[in-house]
C-alpha cells in the first residue's frame, strides 16, 4: 500500500512537470539555431534541467560560514557558434540598488579558459590555468532596463548642493563638460568597466586565481536576467568555448550572490567543476 | 598572518601581511584644543575632491563634537562595543586588536555601516557631555564639556582597508605611506568599508567603487600641505612625515610632536592599525575619556600641553601649525622666532612666537573722538 502511495505521488509530479525534460547530472547544451534571449522564452524547455547543489565559498578569506542559496537550477543551449545558459535561483528579495551597506543580486559561471588535461582550480582558476567568467549583476540590468544615471534614481529625496559639471559656463553636453564630470569620478576616468554607466548587464572577464579578477578578452558576452516573486532567472551567453565543438566536452561552476544576505565579491554561494557537454537537439 | 611590530602598543601584533614600511610616511598633528569647528577643512575637501555624482554624502574629512558626534553614526562606539573591553598595562596594550580578534572566516573584525548612519553628520553637534541646569552661567574652570575631533583617513602603517580587500585594490604608497584604493581595480565589494575601524572609506554608488581621503598626493608630491590643513582657520594642523620610534630626528616638527614631546597621540590605538594622524588632547576633557580616545598617554600630553607656555620649543612649535602651506622638514627656534625649512634645507617659514601687540587710547585725542572697537 504504501508503495503504491509513492507511485501515485509519482505520478502526479509527472503529470504536473509535463513540459519539462528530465533533469540531468551535468549541463548539456542542446543544439538549436536561434538562440533566445529572454530567460521566460519556451524555447528552454528543449533542454535538460541541471540542479547544480551550491557551496558556501569556503577557501579564502572572507569565506561564507552559513549557507544561503541552496542550488541553481542551469538549461543550457548552443547554436554552435555561441552557449546561452539560464540560471534560476531562489531569492525572495530582489537588491538591485547600489549603495552603502546594500549588496547586489548577481551570478556568474566560470569555464576552462583552455582544454587541458589537468582542470583548474575551480574556486577562481589558478596561476597559468586561468578561467573565463561571465558576471551578471541586478543592478547593471536595472541600468540597461531604463533606470537612470543619477543619485536620484537611486534616492529620489538626495539632496544634492551642486555639481561642479552642471555649473556655467560649461555648456550641457560639452565636452568640456564631460571632462569636468570625469574628474569627479575616477573609476570611469580610468576606465574600470565596473564603474558605469552601463551598455550590458553582464562582463567578460579572466581570473588566475582567487583575487585576481580583471576584464578579458571579449567573449560576446551578452544576458538578461527577472525577478519573479521568489527567485530570479537570468540569461547568461557567451562565444562557445574551447571544449564544446560536437563530441567534445568541458567543465563549467557557477555562482550565486544574494544581495540580501550581504553576499558579494568572496561571500557566495558557488559550485565545484561541473561537465559541460552538447548534443543535438531532436 | 604575519607578527609585525606596531609601536603605539608596545608590543608585536598579528596582521594579514608582513611589515612593509613605507621609505617615508605621511603623518599629521591636530590640536584638538584649537578646533572651532568651522567645518573649513570640511568643505576644502568637499568641493576639491567629492563634488561629483554618487560622492554626495561622502565626507572624507569630517569634524565631530565629542562625546556625543560621530560619523558615521557611532562608528567608534559600535566597535569599542564589539571589542568588549580590553586594557593596557602601562603603555603595552594588552587586549587584541581587530586583527587577532577577526571571527574565523574574516579578515578583521569589522561592521558595516548602513545607508541611514551616513545620514546625521552633525548629530551631537556642540552637544555638552552632561545637561546644563537652567540659570546656569559661565564658570571657570567649565562646569561641562565637549570638544571637537576633525578628522581624516590615518593613511595607517597596518591600513585594516588594505588588509580586508581580497583582491589587492588598495595600497600603501612606497615613497609617503599614503593608502590609496586603485580605481582602476576596485570592483566595489566594500570589504574595506567593512574593515576601516574609522569609517573613512567611502561606497560610491555610481560608480560602484569604493573611494577614501587620498591626503591630496598631488599636493604632498610638490611639498604643499593637503587642502584640509591650508585651509584651516583654527591653525590645528600640522603635515609632515613622521620618522619610526628608533629613528627620530629632534628638529623634524611631527617627531618632536610625537616621539619627544609625546604630546599628539593617535585615535584609537587600540584597534592595531598604526594610524598616522596624531592628536593633541583637549585639555579640558576628563582624562579617562581621553585615554579611551587616545590611549594611556593622554595624561602626560595633556599636562605637557598645560605646561607649554614654559617651554620655548615647544610653544615654538605650536606656532607653526597654519603659518604656511608649504610642508616643513625641520624647525629651529631661535629667541622668540622659530623658522621652518624644507626637505632641501630653504627657510619657507619664518614666525614671531607672540605676535606685537598694539594698544589704541580709547580716546582720539586729536580728534577729540572715543574709539570704538569693531571688527
Amino acid at each position: 500500500m504504501r508503495y503504491a502511495g509513492i507511485s501515485v505521488a509519482i505520478l502526479l509530479m509527472s503529470a504536473g512537470c509535463g513540459k519539462s525534460p528530465k533533469q540531468v547530472t551535468e549541463v548539456v547544451a542542446v543544439e538549436r539555431a536561434a538562440l533566445p534571449s529572454n530567460p521566460t522564452d519556451a524555447a528552454w524547455d528543449e533542454a535538460p534541467e541541471h540542479q547544480a547543489k551550491l557551496l558556501p565559498q569556503d577557501q579564502v578569506e572572507p569565506r561564507v560560514l552559513t549557507p544561503t542559496t541552496g542550488e541553481v537550477r542551469v538549461r543550457a543551449l548552443t547554436n554552435g557558434s555561441e552557449v546561452a545558459f539560464r540560471l534560476e535561483w531562489m531569492d525572495d528579495s530582489k537588491s538591485d540598488k547600489p549603495g552603502p551597506a546594500m549588496m547586489i543580486d548577481a551570478c556568474a559561471i566560470q569555464i576552462p579558459a583552455r582544454m587541458e588535461k589537468d582542470l583548474p582550480e575551480p574556486q577562481m582558476g589558478q596561476d597559468g590555468k586561468p578561467v573565463q567568467v561571465t558576471y551578471w549583476r541586478a543592478d547593471w540590468q536595472a541600468a540597461v532596463d531604463g533606470r537612470g544615471d543619477t543619485i536620484r534614481d537611486l534616492y529620489p529625496n538626495a539632496s544634492i548642493d551642486h555639481y561642479p559639471q552642471e555649473a556655467k559656463p560649461l555648456a550641457p553636453g560639452s565636452d568640456a563638460q564631460k571632462e569636468m564630470a570625469l574628474r569627479y569620478s575616477p573609476a570611469r576616468a580610468l576606465g574600470n568597466i565596473r564603474g558605469g554607466p552601463r551598455a550590458a548587464p553582464v562582463e567578460d572577464l579572466v581570473a588566475n586565481g582567487p583575487g585576481t579578477l580583471s576584464p578579458g578578452p571579449s567573449l560576446g558576452a551578452k544576458g538578461k536576467g527577472a525577478h519573479q516573486k521568489d527567485h530570479w532567472s537570468v540569461v547568461i551567453s557567451r562565444k562557445l568555448p574551447e571544449g564544446l565543438s560536437p563530441n567534445q566536452r568541458t567543465h563549467i561552476a557557477f555562482a550565486v550572490w544574494q544581495g540580501s544576505q550581504r553576499e558579494s565579491g568572496a561571500r557566495k554561494m558557488r559550485t565545484g567543476w561541473i561537465t559541460l557537454s552538447r548534443r543535438s537537439g531532436s | 598572518m604575519a607578527r609585525v611590530y606596531n609601536w603605539q602598543l608596545g608590543r608585536e601584533m598579528s596582521y594579514w601581511y608582513p611589515e612593509s614600511r613605507p621609505q617615508r610616511q605621511f603623518a599629521a598633528v591636530f590640536d584638538t584644543n584649537k578646533c572651532i569647528a568651522c567645518q573649513t577643512c570640511t568643505l576644502a575637501c568637499k568641493t576639491t575632491w567629492t563634488s561629483g555624482k554618487g560622492q554626495e554624502y561622502m565626507l572624507w574629512n569630517n569634524v565631530e563634537t565629542k562625546p556625543y558626534g560621530s560619523y558615521p553614526l557611532a562608528y567608534d562606539l559600535k566597535l569599542l562595543d564589539m571589542l568588549n573591553g580590553q586594557s593596557w598595562a602601562g603603555n603595552k596594550y594588552e587586549g587584541q586588536t581587530i586583527f587577532e580578534s577577526a571571527p574565523a572566516g574574516e579578515r578583521v573584525l569589522g561592521w558595516r555601516p548602513e545607508e541611514q548612519d551616513y545620514a546625521y553628520p552633525n548629530v551631537g553637534e556642540d552637544d555638552c557631555a552632561n545637561q546644563v541646569d537652567g540659570g546656569a552661567f559661565l564658570n571657570l574652570p567649565h562646569m561641562n564639556w565637549f570638544f571637537y575631533l576633525a578628522r581624516i583617513c590615518n593613511h595607517c602603517t597596518y591600513p585594516a582597508c588594505l588588509a580586508s580587500c581580497p583582491r589587492g585594490s588598495i595600497y600603501k604608497r612606497p615613497e609617503d605611506g599614503i593608502v590609496l584604493v586603485d580605481q582602476g581595480r576596485c570592483r566595489g565589494y566594500q570589504e574595506c568599508v567593512r574593515g576601516c575601524p574609522y569609517k573613512k572609506v567611502f561606497f560610491n554608488p555610481m560608480t560602484g567603487t569604493s573611494e577614501k581621503c587620498i591626503a591630496c598626493f598631488p599636493k604632498i608630491e610638490q611639498g604643499i600641505q593637503p587642502q584640509c590643513f591650508v585651509n584651516c582657520i583654527g591653525k590645528i594642523r600640522l603635515a609632515g612625515y613622521l620618522s619610526r620610534p628608533d629613528q627620530v630626528r629632534e628638529d623634524n616638527p611631527l617627531d618632536y610632536l610625537v616621539h619627544v614631546k609625546k604630546i599628539a597621540l593617535p585615535l584609537f590605538p587600540q584597534f592595531g592599525l598604526e594610524p598616522n594622524v596624531y592628536y593633541i588632547p583637549p585639555i579640558h576633557a576628563p582624562v579617562s575619556f581621553n585615554q579611551q580616545l587616545f590611549g594611556p598617554g593622554a595624561g602626560d600630553a595633556m599636562k605637557a600641553y598645560r605646561n607649554a607656555g614654559n617651554d620655548p620649543d615647544l610653544a615654538s612649535l605650536l606656532c607653526l601649525f597654519g603659518s604656511t602651506e608649504m610642508m616643513v622638514s625641520r624647525f629651529r627656534r631661535t629667541g622668540d622666532v622659530i623658522s621652518g625649512s624644507d626637505d632641501k634645507g630653504a627657510e619657507v617659514v619664518r614666525v614671531p612666537m607672540r605676535e606685537p601687540v598694539y594698544i589704541r587710547p580709547a580716546i582720539d585725542t586729536k580728534n577729540q573722538l572715543v574709539r570704538i572697537n569693531c571688527p
